[in-house]
Formats: structure tokens, sequence, C-alpha cells
């Protein structure tokens, strides 16, 4: 019966995986790579680790790959073309993959034959509350380290988001002089009072120190991306 | 042969709840569409049975009979994909939540607690599962080839993915307390004097209560969050250009996922099953769980009746700058008093029994 | 019969060098980030699995240390390829191959 789940599982994985890699639309790649996600945490669940199953579903299906999908999204990814520029490389990647896999094989063959890998028993060190204890007393270090890893991506993130002088210009400015509010040209001006005077979008560039900065044309961004807010 | 019998209950199990979640949604339709119409001053729909009781069956033969229209230039697999989404998310979490106490059955002679499967990290597995179902709206935006479908369908994923964090976080008092995920043993500990003393609103946890509640109906995009999908924006969201039977499982979708939130803040603040004399009559636990459940689909209705909508930046800064750090001072506030063993005073005197495995 | 240790192990071995081959052939700089995730997955198969069959909960811990990690790297690479997308238009490495703007 473990072993039927086993076989369904892991055949849902490997058929999702090798999808994903040959999908050439990179949001069906994102969706394969989700049944792979979930059908792994299906495998640890047969393999009494349910606490890892759930922190898997809810981190990598519901987190990470949400932010891949908004990316895929909002960047409006196009199809890869096939074939690939460097034809040359699909054969050596399929041999190089065999090598490593031949390894492998090699390596779990000698698993497998030495007298002392035990059998599988019920295990019940997957229980939240185990995981817990160990959490918080043995690998109390890495954990700390961990959140602050976290901060620094969070910090990491805002900083890379933060594009301050890169905004293009979203008003066309009609010749004579005008008064502009900041936050029509920049979102993130809405609390800045003094308005912007100015007869040309060159002179509001220069005002708002981004001249010099590559345009992308109105075409470019009604097909391309879409902004949120 | 163990293995199938196993299977064989669990099947049944499911197809009971699925019954019982699916009919009570169903009569969730009318239900809204007639209290709006009284708090709007106006009648609802009367006509089909006696007090519009055979609504749903209209309904339900509408969507089926309805042209079904494709968009042409619509990503095919991603359109046909996102309903089923959104729908086996919404259903998949129904699983967990325990609908009585342990009854004994007459016939088969034989005492099984009513929930369909407990295990040990229940309530993980509901935040897990209405994780994926963000998916459901975000690829139904996009797959729609339609700018007002992208716009709605990636403001109401972000809305969602933000409200997450901050019902993730509210829950994390209720854990603190009860000492497990489980959420059937989570009810068995709120049964305090006469069913009513232990349940974890008024004592343990009324600030995360509230949190709760204001993530929840944020996920479920209901009033007053619903931007993304409401009529007079945005055309009607993610869901502008789908009809029929896919139409339909959206619809469903939602009204399964105001259904299950409900039952999730029945079972973790109201005390799921418990209330006056439900051990000696176990059959009453059913008319609790359900009686609260109904309570808290009338609050919905009434707040979709009663309150404006939140603009989308207003509703994201509500969100991030004041959900979530409340819901993180809750669980400070929550671990300083459990550890500081004043909880375990006060539950002495409500609870039956203590949290924490006690 | 029950399944081994290695045929867990075999399978994540598969999964790991399809992930290798992923990366190798695509050219789209988002694809070759879901192939590095599979990789990461396919690791954490191999140490949950040791985990439940050595009944030895530091797999699963670290585990949960790698799966952070992964989210981490997750948000600062993203932002990294948004950054990159906006200053040359293109998702493709085989463009971003010189320092060059």
């Amino acid at each position: 019966m473990v072993a039927l789940l086993f076989i369904l599982f892991a055949g849902m994985a490997i058929g999702c995986a090798i999808s994903m890699v040959a999908q050439r639309n990179p949001l069906y790649g994102a969706i394969s790579l989700i049944g792979v996600f979930i059908s792994l945490a299906c495998l640890y669940v047969t393999l009494a680790a349910p606490f890892i199953a759930a922190v898997q579903v809810i981190v990598y299906a519901g987190a990470i790959m949400v932010l891949v999908v908004f990316v895929i999204m909002l960047l409006n990814v196009e199809e890869e073309e096939w074939p690939t520029r460097m034809r040359s490389l699909v054969p050596i990647a399929v041999v190089l993959a065999a090598v490593l896999f031949a390894e492998a094989a090699f390596i779990i063959y000698f698993v497998q034959a030495s007298p002392s890998t035990p059998t599988r028993n019920i295990s019940d060190v997957g229980l939240t509350s185990s995981i817990g204890a160990g959490l918080f007393t043995t690998y109390l270090l890495p954990f700390e380290i961990t959140s602050i890893l976290l901060l620094m991506a969070v910090v990491g993130a805002m900083t890379l988001a933060r594009t301050g002088g890169l905004l293009p210009p979203r008003a066309v400015v009609v010749p004579g002089h005008q008064v502009l509010a900041r936050d029509v040209l920049d979102p993130r001006a809405v609390n800045d009072p003094e308005p912007i005077h100015a007869r040309t979008t060159a002179e509001v560039e220069k005002i708002l120190g981004i001249e010099g900065v590559p345009h992308v044309s109105d075409e470019d961004l009604s097909e391309r991306s879409v902004r949120i807010l | 042969m163990d293995d199938l019998i196993h299977v064989a209950w669990l099947l049944a199990g499911i197809l009971v709840a699925f019954t019982v979640v699916m009919t009570m949604v169903a009569y969730t339709v009318l239900a809204e569409r007639r209290v709006l119409g009284f708090i709007q001053g106006r009648l609802g729909p009367n006509r089909v049975g006696p007090g519009g009781f055979l609504q749903p069956l209209a309904d339900l033969l509408k969507f089926i009979f309805k042209e079904d229209i494709v968009p042409d230039k619509s990503t095919r697999f991603v359109y046909f994909l996102a309903p089923v989404i959104a729908t086996t998310a919404a259903l998949m979490t129904i699983v967990v939540y325990p609908f009585g106490p342990e009854i004994h059955l007459p016939i088969i002679n034989k005492t099984i607690p009513l929930v369909v499967t407990r295990f040990d990290v229940a309530l993980l597995y509901v935040l897990g599962v209405t994780s994926v179902g963000v998916y459901g709206i975000a690829l139904a935006g996009w797959s729609s080839n339609n700018k007002y479908s992208l716009m709605g369908g990636l403001r109401s994923s972000a809305q969602m993915i933000s409200y997450e964090l901050a019902l993730g976080l509210g829950l994390i008092g209720v854990i603190l307390q009860s000492g497990t995920l489980d959420l059937y043993s989570i009810v068995e500990q709120q049964s305090g004097h006469l069913g009513v003393t232990g349940w974890n609103l008024i004592w343990a946890q009324p600030l995360g209560f509230l949190i709760y509640l204001i993530a929840a109906i944020a996920e479920t995009n209901r009033v007053p969050f619903d931007l993304p999908e409401a009529e007079t924006e945005l055309v009607a969201g993610f869901h502008t250009e789908y009809s029929a039977m896919k139409f339909a499982l959206f619809f469903l979708a939602e009204y399964v996922n105001m259904f299950t939130v409900s039952m999730l803040a029945t079972t973790l603040f109201l005390g799921g099953w418990n209330g006056p004399f439900v051990h000696q009559l176990p059959w009453l636990g059913v008319f609790y769980f359900f009686g609260k459940v109904i309570l808290f689909l009338f609050l919905y209705i009434w707040l979709r009746g009663t309150l404006p909508r939140f603009r989308f930046d207003q509703l994201m800064n509500f969100g991030w700058k004041f959900l979530v750090p409340l819901a993180i001072i809750n669980i400070f506030l929550t671990a300083t008093l459990q550890w500081s063993g004043a909880l375990d005073y006060v539950n002495k005197f409500l609870k039956t029994s203590v949290g924490w495995g006690g | 019969m029950t399944p081994q240790l290695s045929w867990y192990l075999a399978l994540s071995a598969v999964l790991f060098t399809i992930g290798v081959v992923g990366v190798l052939i695509k050219r789209n700089v988002i694809s070759m980030f879901m192939c590095i995730e599979l990789m990461l997955n396919a690791v954490n198969l191999t140490f949950v699995a040791f985990s439940s069959f050595f009944r030895d909960v530091s797999g699963q811990l670290f585990v949960f240390i790698v799966m952070t990690v992964a989210a981490a790297e997750a948000a600062v690479g993203l932002g990294i390829i948004i950054a990159i997308f906006r200053n040359r238009e293109s998702l493709d490495v085989d463009d971003a191959s010189t320092l060059r703007l």
C-alpha cells in the first residue's frame, strides 16, 4: 500500500519535473514546479514527516512560487525559442546528467548493500513537538542566524526594488508653463506637497533628477508591463 | 485488508462532509440574497419554492445551461485550470474540521469521532491549502487576456497573500495556549463548565479572534475588502471573462471559502461542538457547531450589507502596518501570560483541562 | 513491499539530475531559477528520507533551515532579476553575459 503511494507520488514528481524542463513557456514551467512541490510534500507525509510536508506546501508552493508567478506575470515573460542558440548544449547536458546519475546510483548501490542500513519503522520524529524541541535547544544558533538571514533578505529585496531615479516620466508635458503634482510622475511622492513648475518634459526630468535615463516609450509601456497601483 | 477498510471509511466520511458542506453552501447563497434584501429594505428571491427554498436548484440549472464563452486569445490550459484550483483548494480543507464529539453509531456498533480525519498538523494543513488557493485567482486574472482581469487578479492575489500572514500570526496565540496543532484536541480543550466557559474567545484570545476575523474576511475577498472583484470596480475583477459553469466554480469557491473560514473560527475560538449538555447528548454537538457557523455566515452577510469597501492602498496599509504588528503584540502578550502562569490560573477555573498537554 | 531507503535516494538523484539538465539547457533566467529550486528540493528529499530511516530529527531540522534559505534566496534573486530586466529589457542570460549594460 505504501509502495503504491510511493510509486504514485514519485511518478508525479518525475513527470512534473520533466515537464518543467521541457516547457518553453515559463508559466507552464512554474505550474509544473508547483506540481513537483506538492507531490514531494505527499512523499514527506509517507516518510512520517507531516510538519515538513505542511511547511513545504506553505513556504514553497504557497509563497515562493506565488512570487515567481507574480514576476512572470508582471514582466510578461515570452516563450523561449527552440532550438536554443547553442544547439550542442542539449546532448552535452544530457550526458553530464547521466554521469551524475551514474555516480549517485553507485553510491545508492553501496548504501543498499551495506548491512547497517536499518529497515523502515514507523517513526515519531516528525511530529511538531520533536522538531520544536530540536529547534529551540540543540539547533538554537542556526535558528537565530536564519532569522537574521531573513532580515537581510527583506532589506535586500527592499533595496533592490527602490529605483528612485530610474522611473520613467509618466506624464507627457504639453509645452507651456504648467504646474504638476509630484505624485503624478512618481507615485511614491504622495506626501510631498511641493509641485513642479515646468514647460517641457526635459525640465521635469531635470527637476526630478532623472535626466539622461533611457525612456520607455508609451507603446512599450502598455504592451509589456502592467503596474499594480 | 485493514487498509482498504480504512480507506473506505475515509471515503465515506469525505462523501458525507462534502454533501453537508455543499448543501449548506448552496443555501448560504440563498440566505445571502434574502438577508441582504431585508437589510436593503426589499424581499430577496422568494418565488421558486416556498420562501425561495428551491432557488439554489434554479441557479444550478441556469449555470448548467448557460452558454460557455471562452475568450479567443486566452491561454487555454491555464484558463481551464484556474477555477479547478480555486475550487479544489477551497474544498480540501473540510476534512479536518470536527463536526461533533464521539458518537455511538447504533447499527454498526462503533464509536467514532465526527471528523473525517485527525492528524497532527491539521492547522498547518489548512493554512497550506489556503495558500495554494491564491493560484486560482492569479492564474484566472492572467489567462483571460484582459487588462482589467489581470489587474483584478494581481490585486486580489496581493491582498490574499498579505492577509494570509496576519491570519497565520493571529492563530499562533491559540496554538500557544492549546499546545497542539490538532483541531480535534483544540476543541476538546475548550469544554468548560456547561460547555460554554471554556471557549477561547472570551477569556483566552479576544484580540486573536479579532485579528483572525478581519484577516479571514480579507482572505475570502468579501466586503469590506472586495475591491478586486466588486461590480462597480474593474468590471468584475479576475472572473470577468468566465461564464456558466466555470464562473459557478469560482462563485462556489468563494462561498466554500467563507464557510471554511467560519468553521475554523468556530473550531478555534468558539469551542467547536461544545455547548450545554453536549456530553450527555453527543448529537447536540453537531447542532451547536452548525449553529455557530451560521452565526458567522450571518456576520459576513451583515457586513456585506452595511459597510463600504476599502480602497486598495488603504487595504494593503491596514494589512501590513496595522494588523501584522497587532498580531505580533498578541503573540508577545499571550506568550508572556502563558510563561508567567497567569493563564493557567485563569484556565483552572474556566476549562476543565489546562492547555499544554495537561 | 515497503519502500526502501534506496528508492527515495534514487528518486532524489533523478530529480537532481533533471534540475541540472534544466539549468544547463534553459536560457530564461526565471526558468533557470526554478530548476535551481528543483535541485534544492531533491536535496530536501534526501534529508527527510535519511531522517525518517535513521529516526533522527536533525535531518528535518536541516530541511527547515534549507527552506528558509531558499525563501530568502528567492526574494533577493527575483529582485535582482527584475532589476536586470529593467536595465536590459531582456530575460535572456546570453544577453547578460558581459558586464556592459
